[in-house]
């Protein structure tokens, strides 16, 4: 590059490219791959409380039970979120801003009904977080969700209100695209934790 | 190098719906009986691994560029 080129270029200098893949997949790879591990990490303790329990005849051990019918409306309700985060993406790449919108909040106030669900439970499902390994791997991984349903709910609320602005088109949506793909995440690892926790 | 599952929301609303099937199968085997759970994970995981394998291998492999 020349030096008058050079002082033509404003902003902060071009990133080096050293890898074969595209930058922003490659983040997006590195970050499935860091809350991979991250749930992998509590998903192996808890398999291993399982293993050294193998005279258990039922799961989990007494005097622990879980609320699996209400967790089962709680999932209900979450899937049929990611339903309308669909529907709301799909909207606005037709233009249909009304759809748009009502698909965003239908989403954040079903996002917020789980979490409410998710917090009466805890304080009625009668053990703590200290009451064994059971308890504190069972809080562990649903708090975990829990935190990732919460920044889930942060830039859905973001995405609401620029919705609400005016913000996006046909052509520009990537504001409710991403929140739509971390939301889908969230909800694949919850199917993951209350099929293992819950129901296997 | 294999299909990103959460390269656009539309691939990852897949993904979702793929999973809530996988996980129905393995639930609903295991409710019978726990060795059907069981072989109902095996069979099927091994189906993922092997749609994986065939989606990797119908690419041309990539050159960096010198």
């Amino acid at each position: 590059m020349s030096a008058h080129a050079d002082s033509q270029h404003h902003g902060p200098p071009i990133a080096n490219q050293s890898s074969r893949i595209d930058a922003s997949v490659l983040g997006m790879f590195l970050f499935i791959a860091s809350e991979a591990m991250l749930f992998g990490a509590f998903f192996t303790a808890y398999f291993f409380v399982r293993v050294v329990n193998p005279e258990a005849q039922s799961w989990p051990l007494e005097p622990f039970h879980l609320p699996v019918f209400v967790a089962g409306v709680n999932t209900t309700i979450l899937v049929t979120s990611s339903f309308t985060m669909h529907w709301a993406l799909q909207s606005i790449k037709r233009g249909n801003r009304a759809g748009l919108k009502a698909g965003l909040v239908l989403t954040l106030l079903m996002g917020l009904a789980f979490l409410l669900t998710q917090m009466l439970e805890y304080a009625r499902i009668g053990f703590n977080p200290s009451d064994g390994a059971f308890g504190t791997i069972f809080f562990g991984l649903t708090g975990l969700h829990g935190a990732h349903v919460f920044i889930g709910l942060t830039l859905l609320a973001v995405a609401t209100v620029r919705a609400f602005r005016g913000h996006f088109t046909p052509e520009h949506h990537h504001g409710v695209e991403i929140p739509g793909i971390y939301w889908h995440f969230v909800d694949v690892m919850w199917i993951v934790v209350y099929a293992t926790i819950y129901l296997l | 190098m294999a299909r990103n599952p959460l390269s656009s929301e539309a691939e990852a609303f897949r993904f979702l719906l793929l999973t809530v099937g996988y996980f129905a199968v393995i639930v609903a085997a295991a409710a019978i009986a726990t060795w059907l759970g069981v072989v109902a994970f095996v069979v099927l995981s091994s189906a993922v691994v092997w749609f994986w394998l065939r989606s990797r291998s119908g690419k041309p492999a990539r050159r960096a560029d010198v």
